[in-house]
């Protein structure tokens, strides 16, 4: 265990100097923050224009009125084909309907939205099912399982960073540990230790566990930025997002780790990392919403590791749900983690001329 | 090939503690070491000659257990590294041939790192002792990637002692480095057999293995064509003396062949022998007769010298070629990656 934290302790030591690779780790999401951040504004996005359509039932004109009383709302009335008509052009984030008739007693909405228009839309949405369902006396309208969030703080920056987290432990996985491990092995470093008694394994878990830490610290870096900037507000368990950073790092600790095993070299390594990190870093919902892309792109999206990673921690850090929410986002990386590391380890080759 | 008989009656202690029988490695089709038997004795500083690509780096690496030999067994203080590479692991300490470091770590923190991995005292006094046994004292909070050459090549050794080893294993240590620094490195090798541990070492240098080693193996294509003290190896020859001398014109190889007391001829090759090397028991009647010859054929003799016979002239004895270093394995490495990657 003592070689273990050795290792450990050395490893951030190199990679907190390793200024050149530290800075753009840095620069490169804090760029994204600050420009969309600038773009964007550091406004609430809380004037969700809401369509009613009419006529709606007693419980459809109470919700109107609570919702007009609020200004995170902006209300409007009329026929339903033309609310719904509005809303595909963009003039409505959600159009509800209240049928008269009710049936059980129960008080009924139906909920429309167009996802296009980005990660504000999903906000509104909770939004709206949150204040339906305080109305109905705390049965659901329709199944929710988000918990309350106070609508006028959700901001633009809210709903943008914790994709940039994400993005960040995508990039130091797969790009950075890949380069770093192609290097030692390039190097002879990887023959050097192999001569020691330090096993593999725990080679291997400290080079991770550096990363992760490193990671984590970028990470807090950021989050401090944005909130300084750009008046983000951190919600949900601590506890739960760490552990999720921790899930999605050491998912992309492995890819990397595979790909530096299946790459020759430096070079190849650093090609395969971008082909993969690029595509999917703009198929995850980071910067526009997936949900706009056409139908064949979908199954492409789904099969990424990327869009859970960001999915886990917009639940978490932008509404503020527990890990209930996001126990499905984790098991998908855990799985990704185990296919990862079964390549890395079936390919992995102590030097680079490929003998044994 | 001959294989001249070990001579451990030259040795301190005559037991031994690697012992290695019929190693062969191929990669491909390539054989690297073809059928060799070598036996350390504990104390000594054992020597490995050759030139590039005799095997000499494989073979050190199935000793030290990074490569697995397609036949032949190996014990290391009668451990088999196949099996027990731990417990070998654990005895040994070892330089790897142009290994680098970690670039962003100090002298200081790279020994201390490294003492941890073999879970090693790594206090500062033992991290302070280690690096002025190799003299980089001064530079002990300089970063590796500050370093020279011969700095990182004596961080290398310095990490090679950090478990105490009971064999050290320093593959060409002193290439690329100045006679300077190479003989700084030869004072660090002698203080480390002096403390107690058996040194193993590669090198292409015969001046080296003349003067560092206790006893050299004489190493190429893979086989151990000789095996001796130094001194022992030259004696063997029962040469006296090596003419040599540019000649303006030819002259029968035969008769040179046949000169009194000549026993071995090497004209690099050449037809015409433009350059003679001539291995004598008697260095008097071989140049009498040489004389007479070159008078008879009207040659001139330029650069006529005659030398005390060396390391070299064993090298020519046993593969009936001068010495040549050739290329090294690293830049022939190299090229192939460029092949491969098609650039060139």
């Amino acid at each position: 265990m003592r070689s273990f934290w050795a290792m450990v302790r050395a490893n951030v030591k190199m990679s907190s100097r390793n200024r050149g690779a530290l800075f753009w780790n840095l620069a490169f999401p804090a760029l994204f923050i600050v420009v969309f951040g600038a773009i964007f504004g550091r406004g609430a996005i809380t004037t969700f224009h809401v369509g009613i359509a009419e006529p709606a039932s007693e419980f459809g004109e109470a919700a109107a009125r609570e919702m007009e009383a609020n200004p995170a709302f902006m209300v409007s009335r009329g026929p339903a084909e033309e609310e719904l008509a509005r809303l595909r052009g963009g003039e409505r984030d959600i159009v509800l309907t209240f049928p008269v008739a009710e049936a059980d007693g129960r008080p009924a909405a139906t909920l429309y939205y167009d996802m296009a228009r980005g990660p504000s839309e999903a906000m509104a949405v909770g939004v709206v099912r949150q204040t339906l369902n305080e109305l109905a006396g705390g049965e659901p309208a329709a199944a929710i399982e988000e918990e309350p969030v106070d609508a006028q703080d959700i901001t633009f920056m809210d709903a943008f960073l914790p994709g940039i987290v994400a993005m960040n432990l995508m990039n130091a996985g797969i790009i950075g540990l890949s380069t770093a491990f192609v290097n030692y092995r390039e190097k002879g470093i990887l023959r050097r230790i192999r001569v020691t008694p330090f096993p593999l394994t725990s080679f291997i878990f400290a080079q991770a566990l550096s990363q992760l830490l490193v990671v984590a610290a970028q990470s807090i870096i950021l989050v401090a930025l944005a909130k300084l900037l750009f008046g983000f507000h951190l919600r949900g368990d601590p506890l739960a997002i760490a552990l999720t950073v921790a899930v999605g790092g050491l998912t992309f600790l492995a890819i990397g780790f595979a790909i530096s095993g299946v790459a020759r070299n430096a070079e190849a390594a650093a090609s395969y990392a971008n082909l993969i990190a690029f595509p999917m870093l703009f198929l995850s919902g980071i910067f526009f919403s997936m949900d706009a892309a056409p139908g064949w792109l979908q199954p492409i999206t789904r099969a990424l590791p990327l869009p859970y990673l960001v999915d886990a921690l917009r639940d978490l850090m932008t509404r503020g749900a527990g890990l209930t929410a996001v126990w499905t986002d984790l098991l998908v990386l855990l799985v990704v983690f185990a296919v990862a590391m079964t390549i890395a380890i079936r390919f992995f080759r102590w030097d680079a001329s490929g003998a044994d | 090939m001959t294989t001249t008989a070990s001579d451990p009656s030259t040795v301190p202690t005559a037991e031994p503690i690697i012992e290695a029988q019929g190693l062969v490695k191929r990669y491909g089709g390539h054989v690297a070491v073809n059928g060799l038997d070598l036996t350390v004795y504990t104390g000594e500083i054992f020597g490995i000659l050759g030139p590039n690509g005799a095997g000499k780096t494989t073979t050190l690496e199935m000793i030290e257990g990074l490569r697995a030999p397609d036949a032949g067994t190996i014990r290391v203080a009668g451990l088999d590294p196949a099996t027990q590479g731990d417990a070998v692991r654990r005895l040994i300490g070892v330089q790897l041939q142009s290994t680098s470091l970690f670039d962003l770590l100090t002298i200081a923190e790279l020994v201390e790192l490294f003492a941890g991995l073999y879970g090693a005292d790594d206090s500062p006094e033992r991290v302070a002792a280690l690096i002025a046994m190799v003299g980089l004292t001064e530079k002990r909070r300089a970063r590796v990637d500050q370093l020279s050459g011969g700095q990182r090549q004596r961080v290398a050794i310095a990490l090679a002692l950090v478990n105490q080893p009971r064999i050290v294993f320093l593959d060409e240590p002193t290439t690329g480095l100045d006679p300077v620094a190479r003989r700084a490195l030869w004072a660090t090798v002698h203080s480390i057999r002096d403390e107690g541990a058996t040194v193993v070492l590669t090198t292409h240098y015969m001046e080296e293995a003349d003067v560092l080693c206790d006893r050299v193996a004489v190493m190429d294509h893979g086989q151990i064509v000789a095996c001796d003290t130094p001194a022992a190896l030259v004696r063997s020859l029962r040469a006296d003396a090596t003419i040599r001398a540019r000649l303006s014109g030819p002259l029968p190889m035969a008769e040179l062949a046949a000169l009194p007391s000549a026993i071995a001829l090497d004209c690099g090759g050449d037809e015409r022998c433009a350059d003679l090397r001539l291995q004598t028991t008697d260095a008097q009647t071989t140049l009498i007769g040489l004389l007479a010859l070159a008078t008879r054929e009207s040659v001139a003799l330029a650069g006529l010298t005659t030398a005390q016979a060396t390391l070299e002239d064993v090298f020519l004895h046993y593969t009936g070629r001068a010495y040549e270093v050739g290329e090294p394995a690293a830049e022939r490495n190299e090229r192939r990656g460029r092949r491969r990657r098609g650039i060139n």
